[in-house]
């Protein structure tokens, strides 16, 4: 069962690599039932920001809660989030069913559940390869199947559709559509913005690790003609490149 | 804890690389039979012989194959990008290491204990009553020799796991490991008097016939440390690695 | 040329290059120290022990670091490729594929033989001006009499990293390749030593410890191999070392899809 409530929270959270402000007093709330695009020239701080949530990184302050809570001190988080960070992140020498199942089992989640979620993204056939052969698309649906595994309330994805093809693509939107129509929160980090435009609802515009704008596509796409144009008049100030995280 | 155990037996399992690190140290076996089989029929032209224990003389093979098993089990998770995937399943670090630990201590201690004891037996009984020099002792005798040998496998293993912890790439882990293992205890034995002997006691592969009460080799002579004390500094590497290993996993980002 | 230039860009601007040449040259400092603490034991050694205290030459002792560092800087050079992919990219701007390992080996090469060298000869003066007159005159045999064992011993450690760029070309995988070297270079001659007579002998012989003593059919120090090889046979077991895994390796990488 989805959790009701999952939301996001961000407290003027702030990462310091060195002399680097990579996030810079960033504060939203993303909110469940809709999906909330998060865009930002390169560098600007998006996976930074969510591994913060994760509590891969540790913030230099400020807080990133989930449900009100910091990831880490979920007892089983993957209930809880799914997240997509970086889809080449799996050892090339073990099969698809198996790199699942190792996640899976963190959490007390069976293989039943596992070859569902292969079912689920299209790799039922492939589960018994090696993830070393797969394309970058092959692997985006595996980590998207990863993220799925404990059905969780709260859903964040760092560019899923690089590599997928135009099947793919539509695949990945109308995913994340039915996945916030059953009430998720959806983070969803992408360059493509005429693909935002068509699955996003609420639109958070990061750039040299601050907070640009907050606002729905609709609001955004009446005061300019379009998304895209919203994002580049928004960040024209902000294209020098950051931090080096990616 | 028992769910992050399975997880980490099922990715040990899954990986090819367990299977090279267990074959290289089963060799110990083949080398076993062929090293008594040679001196046996050496020991038919010359009457008796002393000769090496296979299981005491192959023993750095079986060392330095499973401890690549611990050094991967952590350092092939850093090189592919894993690690992410395994903390925000298992955000306590703490819970992570020590999962691996008893995962990769408890495969490397049941492999290195069949395969040193199989290679024993199985030398024992080629060599029969020929008068081979070690096989001149008792089983009860030889023992102390024998665990500490499989503990120390273990411990060089786990001592892996702190070290990839530590350094995060595979190749500075296992070039540690090397060092602790042959190039220290190189060293040590070419130090100046008293300090040779000193300092060699206190080496890794060194602790193995200090706990079984036997001396370290002909040149060094007797270790300086009692058995007890000898399991305890060996136990003590694995520990002091893996605190190390614990605190640069805690502290760092991932 | 082109294909060197680029290679030598690649070895030097990542990390483990520069770490694994710190630490081989950390050798020498690794020299001082035993030499410093030879010379503190004799001193204060009685006037009856003094004839007996014996000392290892520290130039072959400490020689392990460097040998061990740039075999691992040689498995790096070419599995570091394999491990990101950048492989393809290699060979895609070099498409005949065999210049890209002439490339590292010439590099890598070169690196080590300076890297070795310098600990060698470092290494040896150092304990020459610390050791002086003490242990027997050890190091007062005239450096003319010892400069081919040294420059022989200084060769081992580009044979070491072309073993170690050989290996990685035909395992492709750090951590195979460094257990394989490292088996190769401590735990074959441990068991040899083990082995008994004329095998230990036999095979000791060619052990890559043993070479540089019968190139050089050098009596000025004890060696615990054997010494049964004439000095070319010697040199060309040397040889043979680096060249035989670098031809296997390179008709590999020739061979096998990337």
């Amino acid at each position: 069962m989805p959790q009701p409530n999952g939301v996001i929270d961000l407290q003027h959270l702030t990462k310091r690599y060195g002399r680097t402000l990579a996030v810079d007093d960033l504060s939203f709330t993303v909110l469940p039932g809709h999906v909330t695009g998060f865009l930002g020239p390169n560098g600007a701080g998006k996976s930074t920001t969510m591994r913060l949530v994760l509590g891969l990184d540790a913030p230099s302050s400020g807080a990133a809660l989930v449900n009100g809570k910091r990831y880490a001190s979920l007892p089983r988080p993957m209930h809880e989030v799914g997240a997509l960070l970086d889809a080449g992140a799996m050892h090339g020498g073990r099969s698809a069913f198996n790199h699942l199942l190792c996640l899976a089992r963190t959490n007390g989640i069976g293989p039943g559940r596992v070859s569902e979620m292969l079912e689920r993204v299209g790799l039922a056939g492939v589960a018994q390869k090696h993830v070393g052969g797969f394309s970058l698309g092959m692997k985006q649906r595996l980590g998207i199947a990863a993220a799925l595994l404990g059905d969780p309330g709260v859903l964040m994805f760092d560019e899923p559709v690089n590599g997928l093809d135009p099947d793919g693509v539509r695949w990945i939107r109308d995913l994340m559509r039915s996945l916030a129509a059953e009430g998720r929160t959806i983070l969803l980090s992408s360059h493509l913005m005429s693909e935002m435009a068509l699955t996003a609802d609420h639109i958070v515009i990061v750039g040299r690790g601050k907070l640009i704008a907050e606002e729905t596509v609709q609001e955004l796409t009446t005061r300019y003609p379009s998304l895209e144009d919203a994002y580049l008049a928004l960040t024209a100030g902000s294209l020098e490149y950051g931090a080096s995280g990616s | 804890m028992r769910m992050a155990f399975s997880s980490e037996w099922l990715k040990l399992r899954s990986v090819a690389s367990t299977y090279y690190a267990l074959g290289s140290a089963a060799l110990m076996m083949l080398f076993g039979v062929g090293w008594t089989i040679y001196v046996s029929s050496l020991a038919e032209e010359r009457g008796s012989l002393r000769a090496a224990a296979p299981e005491e003389g192959f023993l750095p093979l079986v060392q330095i194959s499973l401890a690549t098993i611990g050094v991967l089990a952590i350092t092939s998770e850093h090189a592919t990008g894993m690690i992410r995937a395994s903390l925000t399943a298992v955000p306590s670090r703490g819970t992570l290491l020590l999962a691996k630990a008893a995962v990769v201590g408890g495969v490397t201690f049941v492999a290195a204990h069949v395969v040193l004891l199989v290679t024993y037996v199985a030398a024992r009984l080629i060599a029969g009553d020929r008068q081979l020099g070690f096989n001149s002792t008792g089983f009860s005798d030889d023992l102390p020799l024998l665990f500490a040998s499989g503990v120390s496998v273990t411990v060089l293993a786990l001592v892996g796991l702190g070290l990839g912890a530590v350094t995060r790439s595979t190749a500075a882990a296992i070039v540690s490991v090397v060092a602790m293992l042959f190039v220290l205890p190189g060293i040590a034995t070419y130090l100046p008097q008293p300090w040779n002997s000193r300092v060699a006691s206190l080496m890794l592969p060194n602790l193995v016939p200090q706990i079984a009460g036997d001396r370290l080799s002909s040149r060094l002579g007797d270790g300086l440390l009692s058995p007890g004390v000898a399991f305890v500094a060996l136990i003590s590497y694995a520990l002091v690695a893996l605190a190390v290993g614990f605190y640069f996993l805690w502290r760092r980002d991932a | 040329m082109s294909v060197l230039a680029s290679e030598w860009l690649k070895i030097r601007s990542v990390r483990s290059s520069h770490l694994t040449v710190s630490i081989s040259l950390g050798g020498i400092l690794l020299g001082l120290g035993l030499a410093w603490m030879a010379v503190d034991m004799y001193d204060h050694a009685t006037p009856a022990q003094k004839p007996g205290a014996r000392l290892a030459e520290l130039e072959e002792v400490v020689l392990m670091v460097p040998q061990l560092c740039m075999g691992v800087l040689g498995v790096l050079a070419t599995t570091s490729e394999y491990a990101t992919g950048f492989i393809r990219t290699s060979l895609t701007a070099v498409p005949k594929r065999w210049p890209v390992m002439a490339g590292k080996s010439v590099v890598v090469g070169v690196i080590a033989l300076f890297t070795g060298s310098a600990v060698i000869f470092a290494t040896y003066f150092v304990c020459r001006a610390l050791i002086a007159d003490r242990f027997g005159g050890l190091y007062q045999i005239p450096f003319t009499d010892k400069l081919p064992l040294l420059t022989a011993l200084a060769l081992t450690v580009p044979v070491f990293a072309l073993l170690g760029v050989g290996l990685g070309s035909i395992l492709r995988t750090a951590s195979g390749s460094i257990v394989v070297l490292v088996g190769a270079v401590y735990v074959v001659p441990i068991i040899v030593g083990n082995l008994p007579q004329p095998w230990s002998d036999l095979l000791g012989s060619v052990m890559i410890g043993a070479l540089p003593h019968e190139i050089t059919r050098d009596t000025t120090t004890n060696t615990v191999y054997g010494s049964l090889l004439p000095p070319v046979a010697a040199a060309a077991v040397l040889v043979t070392y680096a060249l035989l895994p670098l031809l296997a390796g390179t008709w590999l990488l020739c061979r096998r899809d990337v």
